[in-house]
């Protein structure tokens, strides 16, 4: 068991980075080739100063009106996206890991509050789950690919919050955590999770046409 | 006749209670590492059972452990069992020495990790009870 946790939290940690790192340069390179590909003057039309104004105002939560037409999954999935990214820095067990295995060391979040935290994002998972079944726009766009990726999504934080209350064989729950983690950082660049990656370039894009050639706001 | 034996075996739990109580007290402060400098605890408690684990692990040399530093360098055959961690290692690390956590888990871990024996992950020395 020791040996198999050894592995689990090192090489092939190692590896789903590094994995994650080089797969999103492929990805955003790849997208942007075949972008150039496809339309010539398509890069000609973006603009920093009109991409990241659009960026910026999509990244305040109700800052838009599409987002006001649907006040309840703007929230959840704001809540969602920025616990994700707290939760993988500052739960203290990763802090505390990182800093024995670099020597650099950060603020942590109160393992109580992490946990509650943890809940709340299991619960927006369900949320878009149910929201896929009951929403008739969504679900005719739904198969069972997306709820496969939710899965895979939620699978970090249900056994994250297992192993943290030991619940369940501790070692087993803990390397599961680990690999469901891993899994996941692997399949970012190669699923629709590459929404990481993309959505700020087709934001670009988009406020870029918007600001530049039509000359009005795209939020 | 009757009340004396009343009090008697009033008496006989309160010692039993005592007694039982005590036991599992010491037998509390001998099976974890309770460490004041932390202050109150974010995880339970680490397990350490000083003895029985340096008998199972046969570690013969305290300085294993509880080493001395001088100018940066190991001395050999001195050792600082008269002094807890904590009397050297402070909470935040001090150039090369490492902080007091650090250097719990730095010392229990790599130990286990080079025998491949002994626990490595969060929850198997913070025991939940
Ligand atoms: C596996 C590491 C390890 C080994 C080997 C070891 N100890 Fe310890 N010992 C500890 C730890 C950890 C503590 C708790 C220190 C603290 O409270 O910060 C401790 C505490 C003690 C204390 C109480 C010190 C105090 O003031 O808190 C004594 C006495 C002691 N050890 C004696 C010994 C002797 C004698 C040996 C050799 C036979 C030995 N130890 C070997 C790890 C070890
Ligand atoms: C007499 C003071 C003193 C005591 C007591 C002491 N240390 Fe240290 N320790 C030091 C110093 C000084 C250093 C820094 C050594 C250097 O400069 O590299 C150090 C370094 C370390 C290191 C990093 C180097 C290594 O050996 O891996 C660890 C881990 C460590 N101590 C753990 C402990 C633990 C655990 C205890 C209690 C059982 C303890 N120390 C007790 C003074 C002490
Ligand atoms: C010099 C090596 C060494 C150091 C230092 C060391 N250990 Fe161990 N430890 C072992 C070995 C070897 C075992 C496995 C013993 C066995 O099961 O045969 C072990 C087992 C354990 C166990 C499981 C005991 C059991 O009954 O199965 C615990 C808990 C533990 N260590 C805690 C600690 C803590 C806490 C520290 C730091 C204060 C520490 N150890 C430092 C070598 C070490
Ligand atoms: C080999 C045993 C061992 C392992 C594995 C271990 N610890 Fe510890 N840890 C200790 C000991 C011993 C102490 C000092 C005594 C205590 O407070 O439990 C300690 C102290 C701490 C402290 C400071 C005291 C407190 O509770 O606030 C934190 C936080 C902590 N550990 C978190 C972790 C996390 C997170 C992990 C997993 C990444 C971990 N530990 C793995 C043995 C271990
Ligand atoms: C390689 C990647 C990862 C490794 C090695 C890792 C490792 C760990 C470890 C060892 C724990 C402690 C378990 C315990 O307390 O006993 C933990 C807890 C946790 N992790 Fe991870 N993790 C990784 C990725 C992730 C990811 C991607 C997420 C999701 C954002 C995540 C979310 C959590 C949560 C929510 C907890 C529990 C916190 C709590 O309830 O207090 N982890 N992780
Ligand atoms: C900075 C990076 C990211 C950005 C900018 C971003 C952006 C977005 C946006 C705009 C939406 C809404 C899509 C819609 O309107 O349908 C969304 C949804 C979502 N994102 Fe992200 N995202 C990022 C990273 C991530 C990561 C790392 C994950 C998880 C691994 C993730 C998981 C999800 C999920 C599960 C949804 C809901 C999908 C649904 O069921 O409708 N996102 N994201």
């Amino acid at each position: 068991m020791q040996d198999v946790y050894l592995l689990v939290s090192g090489p092939l940690a190692w590896a789903a980075w590094t994995i994650f790192v080089l797969g999103s340069i492929y990805k955003i390179w790849s997208t942007l080739n075949t972008a150039k590909q496809k339309d010539q003057v398509l890069l000609n039309y973006v603009s920093f100063k009109y991409g990241m104004r659009s960026i910026i105002n999509w990244s305040i939560p109700f800052n838009t009106v599409n987002m006001r037409l649907h006040p309840l999954f703007t929230g959840v999935a704001f809540f969602f996206h920025i616990a994700f990214f707290a939760l993988l820095i500052f739960v203290s067990a990763h802090q505390i890991m990182i800093e024995e295995g670099f020597g650099i060391g950060w603020f942590t979040i109160p393992d109580a509050v992490a946990d509650i935290i943890a809940f709340a994002v299991i619960g927006a998972c369900i949320f878009f789950g149910v929201r896929r079944v009951v929403r008739p726009e969504v679900s005719y766009v739904t198969d069972w690919t997306d709820f496969a990726l939710l899965a895979l999504v939620a699978a970090p934080f249900v056994t994250g919050v297992l192993a943290y209350h030991q619940l369940g064989d501790y070692l087993t729950m803990v390397i599961l955590h680990m690999l469901s983690a891993e899994l996941l950082l692997v399949a970012i660049p190669f699923t629709r999770l590459s929404h990481m990656l993309l959505a700020p370039l087709t934001r670009a894009y988009i406020g870029s046409e918007f600001g530049m050639v039509r000359h009005v706001k795209d939020w | 006749m009757r009340h004396k034996l009343h009090r008697y075996i009033i008496f006989c739990s309160v010692v039993l209670c005592v007694t039982l109580c005590s036991v599992s007290a010491f037998a509390q402060e001998d099976t974890y590492l309770k460490v004041d400098a932390f202050g109150s605890l974010e995880r339970p408690v680490s397990m350490f059972d000083h003895d029985a684990h340096n008998e199972k692990a046969m570690i013969e040399d305290c300085a294993e452990c509880h080493h001395v530093y001088e100018n940066g360098k190991l001395v050999e055959g001195e050792s600082s069992e008269d002094r807890g961690c904590a009397d050297c290692h402070t909470l935040k690390a001090q150039g090369n020495q490492p902080g007091l956590r650090m250097a719990y888990h730095k010392q229990c871990k790599s130990c286990h990790v080079e025998k491949k024996k002994g626990p490595v992950a969060c929850g198997e020395c913070h025991v939940k009870r």
